[in-house]
């Protein structure tokens, strides 16, 4: 029985992800990057919103390698293979593991069924809106300069530009990561009263 | 023109997920969650930077360099995140922050 429930909500998810790639596709006449674009957007969102509002922390984890991963289809879309193989490799590989280690170490089991949200959430929602709205007027209202087709990212070139006009960000940052790596560990490092020594 | 170039697209959807990290971060009690919610907006700022360096010309190859630093800053960003919660965590037993009221009382 609970298997067909999953089914039907994951039918149901199928068809509201790829609504608007088909409408567009269909009535709009648009490309196939179009619909593409339109399917992993709208996969992106609904996923996002997953991460910021359901009760069990471990969907929420779950979510946020779908959001990564679509992100990720969409800087393809972009013309940007680079940034989205490194989106993989970094974001889902590391970042979303470390994420879900920290869930399990410090998630207890009636966790889920406490209160998920604070007392300001209603607020919170109005002021995302509010942000939102915000930044679509700015997007809207300034003109960017910009070109009406996207250019993709050669890597020869991004390397070029990586290791010769950005080398010292790059180094800085390597410094920085082994910094946050020691720092990590420091401070997650457990401190047993009881033994004085190491 | 359809909306795979279309820069305005982009930045609106950059702008939706920034404010979906934004609400997450202000609503949810678990602190992992808002450190979640922290990343979702960091992602938000990327794809605005990779959308304006695949738009604008005086970009041109230099947002994907800028994006792959914010990447790597991330994630530096979420091992120290994530280490300081599971340090509170081990002294005051709950991941929830309205329970972190030490300072308050």
């Amino acid at each position: 029985m609970r298997a067909w429930l999953y089914l039907i909500a994951a039918a149901i998810a199928g068809a509201i992800i790829t609504t608007p790639a088909l409408l567009i596709l269909i009535l709009f006449g648009g490309s196939t990057d179009d619909a593409l674009l339109a399917a992993l957007a709208t996969l992106m969102l609904v996923a996002a919103l997953a991460v910021v509002t359901m009760k069990d922390i471990i969907r929420c984890g779950l979510a946020m390698i779908v959001c990564f991963l679509s992100l990720a289809g969409i800087y393809v879309v972009l013309g940007a293979p680079m940034v989205a193989a490194t989106q993989v490799l970094v974001y889902i590989g590391a970042i979303s593991v470390l994420i879900l280690f920290a869930i399990m170490l410090t998630q207890d089991k009636v966790a889920p069924a406490r209160l998920v949200f604070q007392t300001q959430a209603a607020p919170a929602a109005v002021a995302a809106i509010i942000l939102a709205l915000l930044v679509a007027l700015a997007a809207a209202g300034t003109d960017w300069h910009a070109v009406s087709a996207r250019v993709s990212v050669a890597t020869l070139a991004l390397a070029r530009i990586l290791f010769d006009e950005y080398v010292l960000p790059f180094e800085v940052v390597s410094v920085l990561l082994l910094a946050a790596v020691v720092g990590g560990v420091f401070i997650a490092k457990r401190e047993d009263p009881d033994q004085d020594t190491i | 023109m359809g909306i795979a170039d279309n820069l305005d697209f982009y930045l609106d959807l950059a702008g939706a997920l920034f404010a979906i990290g934004t609400f997450g971060f202000l609503a949810r009690r678990n602190a992992i969650s808002m450190l979640m919610s922290i990343e979702l907006m960091l992602n938000a700022v990327n794809l605005a930077i990779v959308a304006f360096g695949a738009f604008i010309p005086a970009l041109k190859d230099r947002g994907a360099v800028i994006a792959l630093m914010v990447i790597a800053v991330a994630a530096a960003e979420a091992t120290v995140g994530l280490a300081i919660v599971i340090a509170i965590f081990r002294n005051r037993k709950t991941p929830l922050v309205d329970e972190y009221d030490a300072m308050r009382r």
